[in-house]
Formats: C-alpha cells, structure tokens, sequence
C-alpha cells in the first residue's frame, strides 16, 4: 500500500486524469438517502453521487447545478428552475421535473423523519409547486425568504422510477442512484464506500477515477494511516498541528492547510436569569474574558476572534464592530456601580446579602473548552465572581440549555451558509418555537431580522446585517469569544484543493470535483 | 438433575425481565433525549419542528414511561425491537451487521488468554514461590495494569508504521476482494493480531491468577500426594488430578467472561477501526438511542445468564455433590 511522494516536478497547471482518492469518513454514514442525511458524513458521500438544483460556488453564492438558470418572481414566493435536459441519472433514465416534485413531497411527508433537510422547506407550498414540463419546476413558497435560494443546495434529487418503490426509510440506506458524477459500485458498512466516475456524466466531469471512503473513527489512526499513504486527507487535532506542520521531513509528502469555516464559540446567557439578564453585567462579564491570551496561548494564533453574530468572512459581518476589550478593572467598576460590593470582605461581591456566584455549562471531555472555562474562571475570581463549571455530557447540556435550565453555558454555532440569524434571536423563536434560548426579545433587533430575511436585494441586506451585528454586540446576549481556525492535512499526490469562504475543502463547487492525482500509484 | 434445571430456567426468566426494567428506567432517568441529541448534531442549522415531532411520535417518545415500556415490550415478545432513532434503520439488522466481528474478535482473544493464562497458573501453582512463579506474576500484573489506549497505539507505531509488518487498522485490506481464499485468510489474520493482542495482554493476569489459585488448594490436598507416591509423572498429576479438580473455579470465571465476548471494547474497536459492538453501544448512549440501547442490553442480559446457567449445569456435571444436595446458594 505506500505509496513514493509524488514527484515534485509534476506541472501543477496541468490536472493529471484517473487515479485512486482515499478519503476519510469519521464517522460512517448513517444512510445514503439524501431525504433522510442527518449530518455532513452522510453529505460528504452524497455530493458525489446525488445532484442538489444549485449549487454554491467559494463564496457561498449559488451556482449552476441541475438548474442551469432560474428566476424568482417579484413577490419572491415562487422559484422556477429551468433543469439541465443533458442531465441523467447513472442508471441513463434522464432526469425530469417530475423527480424534483418527487423529492420534495418525500422531504416534506412526515412519515419520512427528515427533521434536517426539511428544516429548510418548512413554507413549502405544495398548492403552487408543479412541473410546468419536463425540464421546468416551479417551487412555491408560503412566506418570502431571502435565504431559500441557498437551501435549494442541501436538496439532492433522487429519481423518482427508482426510490418510488419499496421502502423509502430502509431501502436506500446502502445502495444509492443519483444524477451527480460518480457512481456508487459498494458499501461495507462500518468500512468503506467506493465510488466510481461516470463515463456518462451529463456535465464536466472530475479528474478522478475512482474515490474511496474509508471510516476511520480514531483520529490518531488516522494520522498514521495519512502518514502511510492509507488516507490521502483528515482533520488534524490542533495538538498534531502544532508538532508536526513545520515538520520537513512530513512537508515532503504531506501538504497541510489551515482555514476558517463558519462555526465559532460563544457563552450564551440566559435572558431570564436575575443577574445575568442584565446586558451591563454581561458587557462586564464579557470584558473578563482574556481573548488575546486564548488565542496565543492556548491556540497559539490558529485562531481569531468574533465582535458579534456573523463571522469575519461573512458578507454580513459589519468589520466597524470592536472586540470586547478585556478590562477586569472596568468591569469591577460597572459590577460596583450595579450594586455587586463586597461588603462582607470575603472576596466575592454581594448585593442584598447574596453572593455573585454563576454556573456554566460545558461538555465534558472537551480539552480546549475545559482550559477556556478555567482561564474564565481565575479571571473572575480576582474581581470577586465566583464562577462554577459544570462539565455535562452533549445530550444533557442541549436539554438543559433548551429548557431554559442554566446561566451560562460554554457551546458552538456550526452556520449555515446563509446568515439569516431568524432561529436563534429573533423573540418568537424562544424555545420551544426555536433556538433562542438565551430569551432575547429586543424589537429592534426582532424588525432588523425580519427585514433582513425578506429583503431580496443584496446590498439593502447586507445593510441591514450591519446594523444587527452592532445591535448585538451593543446587547451582548452571548459572550461572543472565537472562530476557532480548522486544520487538515493532505498527501501531495493530491492536488487541485483549495478553500472555499467558509466553507472549507469540499461540498460547494466545484470544490472536489476539481481535485486531480499527480502520480499513479504503481502498477500491482 | 431436571428440576435443578428447570429452577435455574425459572430464575433466569425472572432475572431477565427484572433487568429490562431497571435499564429501561435507568436509560430514561439519564438527562437528554435523542430530540436534543438531533438538535445538537444540526449545529446552528434549522430542523424542521414537523420532523422532530415526527420522530418524537413515531417512537412514542410524548407519552409516559409505563406505556413506553409496555410499546417495546409487546415488540419484544413479537420480536420486534424496533428501529434505531438515530437512523430509522431496525436494531436487530445493525446489531447482525457487527456481532460476528465482535464475537470473533473476542472469542479469539479470550482462547489465547486461556491457552497461555491457564498454563502459567498450573505451573506456578505446582512450584509456588520459585523464579517462574513469581516472575510470570510480576510480569502478568504490569501488563494488566497498562491502559490498553496506550498499548494499542505503542503497538500500532512499531508494528504497523515503523516495521511496517501488520495493517495498520480495518478488519481486510483495501483489496480484500481481489485475493485467493487462501490470501483472505491470511489477510484477515494480519488484520487481527493487534487488536487480539490488546485485547488478550490485560486478561493474562486474570486467568494465571485464578487457576494458580484454584490450583494452589487442591494441590497441597492427600489424594496428590498419592498421586505422586504412585510414581505418576509431573504434568499427569497436574493435568489429570490437580486440574480437573481445579475446575469448577475456572468453569466460575468462564461463565463470567462469556458476556464479555459480545459486548465489545470501545478502545479498541475504535483505534483498529474494528466494526463492533462496543462502538454502536457507545454511540446509542450519546445519541440516547433508546430502541438500540435496550436490544444491547437485552442481548448482553440474555448471554450473561445463560452463561451463568450453562456454568451452574456444568457444575453439577462437574461436581456430583452439587446435584445430591439441593442448592444451599
């Protein structure tokens, strides 16, 4: 299986045809249904097989997929999407209108269990929604939403002559037909999944011949096995990072990037709680936290920080926003002036004989997390909170946070590539409606949002974005702390990578399609 | 002998449902649930509230916990025991798809700790306080004391990067399909010998111990030194008088060990990539899959006791005392 280090005078302007991917799936997929994905391992194979109607480009703006054009109308609740009549699927039937309309209804039936995709589709207007011909669908829609174009990414057409029949839940879970440039030829759950390009792809068609998924769960299995040209790909755990990515003897056979995606840290602050329910005790609670320190310290500059709602690479993202300055003195003022005194001399400020004690909720287990909780905590405790951390298991921290059961918590946003920020702060989302559960409810904030997810134009948008960025900053109802950069390494037979923004290495486009293999492995 | 059986039969029914209560309880007395393990896994991503009710319905999740229980019994006694919340597919099919490798994973790990533990025991039982003796002692307990995360990942580095001798994880290699039956085998043995070899290093100890012991009491009795007055050689005496006699100690610590050979090892099915048990069950107590949850548990509940019942026959085979007098345990 090793593999020699690809040759260094390979022409990197001329992408090489064939040859073997092998890429890594941490955890095996749990179905290869696109209707049913639960999660982005079940994504990363799907994209190779199945087709969405758009896709997104690097910037995370949508591009030709199936749909080679599309208009929305003026009232912006009806999308017509003109389908590509070269498209097939890999069994040759041609795609059609008629399996757009298909999938949908499946998304959309309850008795299919798609909580994930369908979270997208959820004004879905099956009264308006029809095939205008073969090669036309009108999607409608019951409210206008800005974002719904992007959706239409993380909808996979399955053909309708095939997932028709038999049982739609625990059919498809390891056999799979789609319209998109690879062909499925085995599974082994638990082990791998190997796809094949096809010859008869209706569009431009990937450099690689053949990809193979390989589950791999440990992450130092992992990296010995990249190291052995056993795996051509992985995330690399900041500690590996760190040790091995000046390495010169590694450089020689492995590339290594590093980028930002669209996740980022936060405490989040419970709305409804007495004491941190006020933004001055927040705003003083946010300066005790030592950003710069974080990242040099314990991140050793692979990471940056976040002033608000929208990452730094966001359209979004309003760059006038300040990050938090960190002055424990200052917030000891403001906590003073609030009434927070230590009049007993214990050390811990007190207002109405109750001391200034907060608990926050991590997840256990987590390195990083545990180490910011405890930087956190020291730098409170020397302007007199007395702050507790509680380690939790993922399932219970969620349940707690959701119900409103907490004070703080130390948690993270994975984005999608819309920042529509509707679900968590907008006042009619407190749960059980939605993921506010930090309880904000601030008009301003609620008649930014609405407008900002209404608004079709995308410069008036990203005005509007701008202005609730500073809005909750101003409010502060997280402590927004960082983004915290992603690591990968690759083998150097692999090239043609690139980051998208925010995004990362793969599901936008072409992303891996355009990925090529610089050297064939040895004949055996 | 038949109504001392069927006793034991009676008491492991009862046993059983006793333990589909109790991890039934327990399993839903834990915090979460697998809606906010969903919600969790989304990230910040929307999650359609029909979905989610959806799911909540279709495994009775809103209505109280005597009818829950009461649903998946009436499915266990069909034999149906429901499909996974996690991915809708049904347990028993997720649960065939990994046993045999757990099984033969750990049935081979357990035949190797025997075939070198028991041995060692006999010896050092037979020569109590010599070198070997003493020696196999203090080796066999440094290695059970080394986490075996640590030893895996020691013996992946040299065997399997550095020498370049075995594979580095999987149960085949990539072209697995490709070769001979004769090639098949031996792949698959390559691919074994680190994770038997983890999981066998730590259970050395166990069994030389015990069978030193077991050994230990008979060894010193009259009827060995007959035995040995009658001029019968070393390894007769141990084999045929001291070991059969030793017996019903080791017959114990094998119905004890048995459950462990389908419940699995997280730590090692994790770091050879081995498809197993032991990481489905992992996973089904993040997610709080309670369907899979239970089956696992039953299915462990189910080998533990007859396990316990095929020892408590084998001791009344093995020692007639156990059958003439009514059980007094």
């Amino acid at each position: 299986m090793q593999r020699a280090a690809a040759d260094t005078a390979v022409d990197e302007n001329t992408p090489q045809e064939g040859g073997t991917l092998l890429r890594r799936l941490e955890t095996d997929v749990s179905t290869l249904n696109p209707v049913l994905a639960t999660s982005r391992y079940d994504r990363l194979v799907e994209n190779y097989i199945f087709s969405p109607l758009i896709y997104i480009d690097a910037n995370l703006q949508p591009t030709a997929g199936l749909a080679e054009k599309w208009e929305i109308s003026p009232d912006g609740k009806l999308y017509t999407f003109h389908l590509s009549p070269k498209a097939t699927f890999s069994d040759g039937v041609p795609l059609r209108a008629s399996d757009v309309i298909f999938t949908l209804h499946k998304l959309v039936d309850p008795k299919t269990e798609a909580p994930q995709i369908a979270g997208g589709f959820e004004q879905l207007d099956l009264a308006t929604t029809r095939a205008v011909d073969d090669h036309t669908v009108a999607i409608g829609f019951k409210e206008v939403f800005a974002s719904q174009l992007s959706r239409f990414n993380e909808l996979l057409i399955v053909p309708e002559h095939v997932y028709s029949k038999g049982d739609f839940r625990n059919d498809f879970v390891s056999q799979a037909i789609g319209s998109g440039p690879y062909r499925m030829v085995r599974r082994v759950p638990g082990k791998e999944i190997l796809l094949e390009r096809r010859d008869d792809y209706w569009t431009r068609k990937p450099y690689i011949k053949t990809v193979l998924f390989k589950v791999v769960v440990e992450n130092a299995t992992a990296w010995n096995a990249l190291q052995k040209g056993e795996l051509d790909e992985t995330p690399v755990s900041s500690d590996i990072w760190l040790n091995e990515s000046n390495n010169v003897q590694l450089k020689k056979k492995l590339d290594f990037r590093r980028f930002y995606t669209l996740s980022y840290n936060y405490i989040p602050w419970n709305g409804r709680d007495p004491i941190v329910g006020d933004k001055r005790v927040r705003r003083a609670l946010s300066m005790c936290v030592d950003l710069k320190s974080l990242i040099n310290n314990l991140y050793h500059g692979t990471a940056r920080a976040m002033t608000g709602p929208f990452t730094p690479d966001s359209w979004a993202y309003n760059p006038e926003v300040p990050v938090v300055e960190f002055n424990p003195l200052e917030a000891r003022r403001i906590l003073n002036s609030l009434g927070w005194l230590d009049t007993d001399g214990d050390g811990i400020l007190d207002k109405a004989k109750k001391p200034l004690r907060l608990e926050m909720l991590v997840i256990a287990g987590s390195g990083p997390t545990m180490i910011f909780a405890q930087l956190f905590q020291s730098e409170l405790k020397k302007i007199g909170v007395q702050l507790n951390v509680l380690p939790l298991d993922p399932s219970v921290l969620i349940q707690r946070v959701l119900a409103g059961n907490y004070q703080a918590a130390y948690i993270g946003w994975d984005q999608d590539p819309d920042p529509d920020p509707y679900n968590i702060f907008h006042s009619s989302q407190i749960p059980p409606h939605g993921q506010n559960f930090i309880y904000y409810a601030n008009p301003q904030a609620d008649r930014l949002i609405e407008a900002g997810r209404r608004e079709l134009d995308h410069g008036k948008r990203q005005a509007i974005y701008r202005e609730l960025h500073a809005l909750l900053a101003e409010d502060q109802p997280y402590t927004w702390t960082i983004q915290v950069s992603s690591k990968w390494a690759s083998t150097r037979r692999v090239r043609g990578v690139r980051e998208s923004n925010g995004y990362g290495l793969f599901l936008w486009y072409p992303g891996e399609f355009d990925w090529w293999i610089a050297q064939q492995p040895p004949p055996r | 002998m038949r109504s001392y059986i069927a006793r034991r039969i009676a008491y492991a029914v009862l046993t059983f449902f006793g333990i589909t209560v109790v991890v039934f309880a327990l399993i839903h007395s834990v915090p979460g649930d697998p809606i906010s393990f969903y919600i969790g896994r989304a990230g910040g991503v929307t999650l359609s509230r029909t979905g989610l009710e959806a799911i909540r319905r279709a495994h009775h999740l809103d209505r109280p916990l005597v009818v829950q229980y009461g649903w998946w019994l009436k499915g266990v006694v069909t034999l149906d025991f429901g499909t996974s919340i996690l991915d809708g597919r049904p347990v028993v099919d997720r649960i065939a798809e990994k046993l045999p490798n757990t099984f033969l994973l750990n049935l081979l790990a357990f035949l190797v700790a025997a075939a070198i533990g028991i041995p060692v025991g006999l010896w050092s039982a037979n020569k109590p306080g010599r070198l070997f003796d003493r020696g196999s002692a203090v080796t066999f307990f440094l290695l059970y004391s080394l986490p075996s995360f640590w030893v895996a990942l020691l013996m992946m580095k040299l065997f399997a990067v550095k020498l370049n001798w075995l594979p580095l994880f999987g149960m085949t290699s990539d072209d697995y399909l490709d070769y001979s039956t004769a090639g098949r085998v031996i792949d698959r043995i390559r691919h074994m010998i680190l994770p038997v070899a983890t999981l066998t290093y730590s259970q050395l100890a166990i069994f030389a111990r015990f069978s030193r012991s077991a050994t230990t009491d008979v060894i010193r009795q009259d009827f060995i030194t007959t035995a040995r007055a009658k001029g019968a050689g070393n390894s007769v005496v141990l084999w045929r008088h001291a070991f059969r006699n030793a017996l019903i100690p080791i017959i114990t610590l094998l119905g004890l060990t048995v459950p462990y050979l389908i419940s699995g090892s997280v730590i090692v099915e994790q770091i050879f990539q081995w498809d197993g048990i032991g990481h489905l069950y992992f996973e089904s107590i993040l997610g709080r899959d309670y369907p899979m949850i239970m089956a696992l548990s039953v299915a462990t509940a189910i080998v533990t006791l007859l396990a316990g019942l095929a020892a408590d026959v084998l001791y009344a085979f093995a020692d007639p005392r156990i059958r003439l007098g009514e059980s007094s345990r």
